[in-house]
């Protein structure tokens, strides 16, 4: 019943002038203006035992600047009726921000004063620093949460992506003002910076409005990226994470997955989705459909500029914990051995193919999209021709990146729960289990 | 010489093309068009089928894609004592088995597809909820006429379904601080109202369904005189209808049960209640009771919320986590039921600091809006927030149908969330010390504690 339609076009992108990059993608659905400002290099640039510092370095943005208290500034943020948060990954941080269309002047002004007169107050960098690892101390309610951490660190031990990118309550505290000051110095400068807009703008102003932005900078270069290739963990390890009184467990299995530059990358991420991309892939089937030992079970490969990591995830109750893992090894060693049917891969090429258009429906999507590309290090063509990449996927060559990426003999095993209660079952159920460590919820 | 205008009615157009769709076909599938509407800069056109089934249709084609919603007017406030939890173990059934697809087919075909889909129990209402390609709309339309009609409730399938929600339960309330308090907190602030018990049910309640129970649920509710669908997106509004008549039109009618909901009936004291969890920090809950959603107080009730509660620039969150660091986290929500709720107040307390100590500091606050009337620019600022939060929430065709399903299932009004906005614009700082008199009483509120228990001992490597 719809229209054709053409291909949606990319993101426009234009040069800032000392190495910034401008990308606008308008749309005048609704009356909104997404901005980000984002720089090349993340939580993997954070120091030895300062991990959280590329977080920390951008929220201090908006704890003073020259003529505005802390105070003041938030007020005036919710007064335009806008939005601001900070957001880190290993690869990137930056601020993600969204304001009322008839404001977006105004919020540029903000931001841009924001930028070129940070004040760094030490007082606030201290409340800041109180808050944060307050915030890290709460964090540890959500199982799920601290699964995905222990895996992390744990996974990528010694390496910059097992750095937490909101660090943890020792590293938080370590952080100078110094520190602060050298990072901006270094990394909040116009060569490193990828200024995004998205919405209810025309694309004159949306270039004036970025080319405000990147010229609040000093001049300076691009981060380098000096991130090592991580190296898989040999053997099959257990971690659990011990927890009172819980009735549950929240179970993570990782091993090291893909990078998007690997020639089967594409490969993989479509064999993943038959393994656990779906509410009907294999996991989902076995796990919840079939025996209703958990609300929900997934796989995912997690994208980066280096190969990051492929996780499984599901939440049986401690009772069901240790036939459930069981069972979740033996899905991995079959879909790894046996690979994925023809039918299976042809299914999972209609979905992905079908639901592109949801991953491209609004403008702050392919906006996000363009600034992934430029700031994971992507394929330029990685998004704009996903689907004929999908579509180019066959049988042995899934087959084939399962078998070359994932190593079912190496992988990492953490459930968070009771572990008087778990830990038994749970080294029973992984064949050829290596180790097996307990390590107390709050430790981090 | 003036501008030539047409004086030709889009509406009375589609009333003859409807009429003329309904020719000879049986009374149930015959076709009306009810109103029309604006929302936002688009029309939204209300429909009726001649079995009940309304259908509401926003064409909006800036995306290849379409939000295909079915909302049905059932809840947890249709439960009785014993049986809580049946209208959202129905939500999971509905993925099931039907007499024409067999277990597991209707989630295939809708991937196959392209689509997401999903669905969400509360209090008012279930909905269930698609979103496709564009050209994949008549897939919805027959997957949901069949389920509509014809889902098979055996003994495998329920028992199957239990044991996923009790692990859901497990999830969202056994092991949740949040979601625990949540439920004791509603539990102990409605002794009458069905708001006493979770949606989710309680977990006894949960093990002890039978297919009979569910059968007697789906025929009872199920029903296209008690459900509307949405469709939001990039479709020919003709099209698209003849489709629904076709697939919905030969199913009947039911009688739907008067309600026979217990109104709460006044709340005469502070009750008090304490839950011990192994959390890292204190919380302490001050709830009010609170006006229904299609109250008019409903709105500046909602920006004393954000004033007190919105942001980092927000009075409590400043006094709170900001300048006396107090606390983690400090935020408020007016229940948006269609009965009266809660106006609930949460804050975290921060390290070793106790609930004791942040309640008197929330009472000097509510006092202080009970008194005094809020600044200009405090009002402007909560103002701009909420109309931010109303934006966000229809940048796309998923969120534009969720919010005329939930305003149309628990107003009967679908654009009423641009009247809200509107209402918000209009509200004073006289209107929020109004309401802050009026609900903010002491007498009318519950408070709830949650305490840590003591420390991990854990951490010893293992053998």
């Amino acid at each position: 019943m719809s229209r054709e339609r053409g291909r949606t076009p990319d993101p426009r992108r234009f040069d800032l002038g000392g190495g910034a990059l401008g990308v606008f993608e308008p749309s005048h659905d609704v009356p909104l203006v997404s901005i980000v400002f984002a720089l090349r290099g993340g939580s993997a640039l954070d120091p030895a035992g300062k991990s959280g510092l590329a977080r920390l370095a951008l929220r201090m943005l908006r704890r003073g600047c020259e003529g505005m208290t802390a105070e003041e500034i938030d007020f005036r943020i919710d007064s335009l009726g806008a939005e601001m948060a900070v957001d880190t990954s290993s690869s990137t941080v930056g601020v993600h921000a969204q304001v009322i269309a008839r404001n977006v002047d105004a919020f540029v002004d903000l931001l841009t004063r924001l930028l070129s007169t940070p004040a760094f107050p030490l007082d606030q960098l201290d409340r800041l620093k109180r808050e944060t690892i307050a915030e890290i101390v709460e964090a540890r309610d959500n199982d799920r949460v601290v699964a995905q951490k222990a895996l992390q660190r744990t996974l990528f031990e010694g390496h910059a992506y097992g750095n937490n990118a909101g660090g943890t309550t020792q590293t938080v505290a370590a952080v100078t003002r110094d520190d602060v000051v050298a990072f901006c110095r270094r990394y909040l400068v116009r060569g490193n910076v990828v200024v995004g807009l998205a919405g209810d703008v025309t694309e004159d102003r949306a270039t004036a409005l970025a080319a405000r932005l990147a010229q609040a900078l000093a001049p300076g270069s691009a981060a380098p990226d000096d991130v090592p290739e991580p190296r898989p963990r040999a053997g099959r390890y257990l971690l659990v994470v011990d927890k009172p009184n819980r009735t549950q467990t929240q179970m993570v299995v990782g091993a090291l997955g893909t990078s998007p530059g690997d020639d089967d990358h594409v490969a993989l991420v479509v064999a993943n989705a038959v393994f656990g991309g779906t509410f009907t892939s294999r996991l989902m089937r076995e796990i919840r459909s079939k025996r209703g030992w958990a609300y929900g079970a997934s796989s995912r490969a997690a994208i980066d500029r280096h190969r990051q990591a492929w996780v499984m995830s599901t939440f049986p109750s401690a009772q069901d914990c240790g036939p459930c893992l069981n069972l979740a090894i033996q899905l991995l060693d079959a879909w790894v051995t046996e690979g994925v049917t023809r039918r299976e891969v042809a299914f999972i090429q209609r979905y992905l193919v079908r639901s592109h258009a949801f991953d491209v429906d609004t403008a702050a999507k392919r906006l996000h999209q363009a600034l992934d590309v430029e700031l994971f290090g992507l394929p330029g063509d990685y998004f704009s021709a996903w689907t004929d990449h999908v579509r180019a996927v066959t049988p042995e060559s899934a087959n084939a990146a399962i078998r070359n990426r994932i190593r079912p003999s190496d992988l990492l095993a953490v459930v968070v729960g009771t572990a008087s209660q778990v830990l038994d079952p749970l080294r029973e159920a992984i064949p050829d289990l290596a180790g097996a460590s307990v390590v107390p919820f709050d430790a981090e | 010489m003036a501008a030539r205008t047409s004086t030709k009615d889009p509406s009375a157009a589609l009333r003859s093309w409807a009429d003329e769709a309904s020719r000879d076909k049986p009374e149930g599938a015959r076709l009306v068009l009810e109103g029309a509407e604006a929302f936002g800069g688009e029309t939204l056109r209300r429909w009726k089928l001649g079995n009940g089934l309304t259908v509401l249709v926003l064409v909006d084609s800036r995306a290849p894609v379409v939000a295909y919603h079915t909302w049905f007017r059932v809840g947890s406030r249709h439960e009785r004592p014993g049986k809580t939890g049946l209208a959202h173990l129905f939500e999971h059934l509905m993925f099931g088995e039907t007499e024409h697809l067999g277990a597991g087919v209707f989630d295939r075909k809708l991937e196959e597809s392209g689509a997401e889909t999903n669905a969400a129990t509360w209090v008012d209402w279930t909905y269930y909820h698609e979103l496709l390609p564009a050209d994949r709309i008549k897939l919805a339309v027959t997957l949901e006429a069949e389920r509509m009609q014809h889902l098979v409730l055996r003994e495998p399938q329920v028992q199957s379904e239990k044991e996923v929600v009790a692990n859901e339960r497990r999830f969202r309330v056994e092991d949740d601080v949040e979601g625990l308090a949540n439920e004791v907190l509603y539990k102990t602030a409605f002794v009458r109202h069905p708001l006493h018990w979770p949606t989710i049910g309680w977990m006894e309640d949960i093990g002890g369904f039978t297919p009979d129970d569910c059968a007697a649920f789906y025929r009872t509710y199920y029903a296209p005189n008690n459900a509307t669908v949405v469709v939001v997106g990039d479709v020919r509004e003709r099209d698209l209808l003849v489709a629904i008549r076709d697939a919905y039109g030969g199913i009947p009618r039911a009688v739907i049960p008067t309600e026979d909901v217990v109104p709460e009936g006044p709340q005469l004291g502070e009750r008090r209640a304490e839950v011990t969890k192994p959390t890292a920090s204190e919380k302490v809950v001050v709830a009010f009771k609170g006006p229904a959603l299609g109250d008019a107080d409903h709105c500046a009730l909602t920006v004393l919320s954000e004033v007190l509660f919105g942001g980092r620039a927000s009075r409590l969150y400043r006094s709170l986590v900001i300048d006396r660091e107090l606390a983690i986290d400090a935020r408020g929500w007016v229940s948006t039921f269609r009965d009266p709720g809660l106006f609930e107040c949460w804050v975290t307390a921060r390290g070793d600091h106790t609930g004791a100590e942040i309640l008197p500091l929330l009472d000097e606050a509510f006092a202080r809006v009970r008194e005094d009337v809020v600044a200009e620019d405090e009002l402007t600022r909560a103002k701009a927030r909420l109309e931010l939060g109303s934006l966000q929430q229809l940048e796309t065709a998923s969120g534009k149908a969720e919010q005329i399903g939930f305003f149309d299932t628990v107003l009967g009004d679908p654009a009423h969330a641009f009247r809200r906005v509107d209402a918000f614009r209009r509200t004073s700082a006289a209107d929020l010390r109004r309401v802050a008199r009026r609900y903010l009483v002491d007498s009318e509120r519950t408070v709830l504690r949650v305490l840590r228990e003591p420390p991990s001992a854990a951490g010893e490597a293992a053998p």
